[in-house]
């Protein structure tokens, strides 16, 4: 059973790192028509389930965070954001804020209060529960 | 910058606020009428959560490991030159030594921080969850002024001692 899901993961790691260059590009042409929430939005839904391919992980979380860096109105950002996507947004948060680096931090310290005031600690209870689906 | 800090400390508040939820008493699974703490010893990965790291920036950062029936805060406090390194070290050498006193603090902190934390759920029981989470950002909020008054005092004393010492070859 673990063989075949292997099997099947490494064929699927090359399709998953495809689908993620393809999204990447659709960003940066939404990031120019200064549309960052609709690119955040691209770069959260395709987010590989399941995937336990560090690359993947590594190249969708590169892709969200240029959609992350782009988001000056984080208010707005969130009346136009579903509420399916909070659960995913907060683990890449943490991602983010493991990173240490400066500017990436201020970014993400400021979306995460926000997104605790809207989403709850249930939203934070789940991201650190969850270590099947990790970012 | 001050702001930085704000949202460092309300992130840290409302992550601990989530993590501490699950504090219960769980007996060791390996040996019977055993009760250890699970983050410590990390002898069933089902019981272990994500940890979570939140760095403010480079230097400043706090690990936050969660279990089923405890929770281990790691601390690397701020230190900008030489002084300040030894002045923390022999700050939170002082305070981790007297840990009885404080309950929560671990004896030795995590390699690659400076001062760690450990509640479990006893702790949990007989305290009150909001008071310790209310200690530990105070905490962390005093240890940075500790840290710049104590600082602050060892320049002014050098600075008396040799204007004292100096005035004899006048």
């Amino acid at each position: 059973m673990a063989g075949v899901e292997k099997f099947v993961e490494a064929d699927n790691a090359e399709a998953i790192i495809t689908r993620i260059e393809h999204k990447s590009r659709k960003i940066e042409s939404l990031l120019k028509q200064n549309k960052p929430v609709e690119a955040l939005k691209t770069a959260l839904e395709g987010s590989p389930p399941m995937t336990r391919d560090e690359r993947c992980k590594s190249a969708n979380w590169i892709v969200v965070h240029r959609a992350l860096m782009a988001i000056k109105d984080v208010d707005g950002m969130f009346s136009s954001l579903d509420p399916e996507y909070y659960d995913i947004l907060m683990k890449y948060l943490y991602r983010g804020l493991s990173t240490g680096d400066r500017p990436t931090c201020d970014q993400c310290l400021r979306i995460h209060e926000k997104l605790t005031e809207r989403a709850g600690l249930g939203c934070i209870l789940r991201s650190l529960a969850d270590t099947v689906n990790t970012v | 910058m001050a702001n930085t800090l704000r949202l460092y400390l309300t992130c840290i508040r409302n992550t601990l606020e989530a993590a501490m939820c699950l504090q219960q008493n769980f007996p060791c699974q390996e040996v019977e009428r055993h009760n250890k703490p699970e983050v410590e010893l990390k002898t069933s990965p089902e019981l272990l959560l994500n940890p979570v790291l939140i760095c403010r920036n480079e230097a400043e950062k706090c690990l936050i490991e969660t279990s089923i029936n405890s929770l281990r805060i790691s601390l690397k406090v701020k230190q900008a030159d030489e002084l300040e390194n030894i002045l923390t070290k022999k700050f939170l050498r002082f305070l981790s030594m007297r840990a009885e006193a404080f309950q929560v603090l671990r004896r030795k902190p995590v390699q690659g921080y400076d001062i760690s934390f450990l509640i479990t759920n006893y702790h949990c029981e007989e305290m009150q969850k909001q008071k310790l989470i209310d200690f530990i950002v105070q905490f962390m909020e005093d240890i940075d002024k500790e840290i710049s008054e104590l600082k602050m005092s060892v320049n002014t004393r050098g600075r008396l001692v040799a204007t004292e010492f100096l005035k004899q070859f006048i």
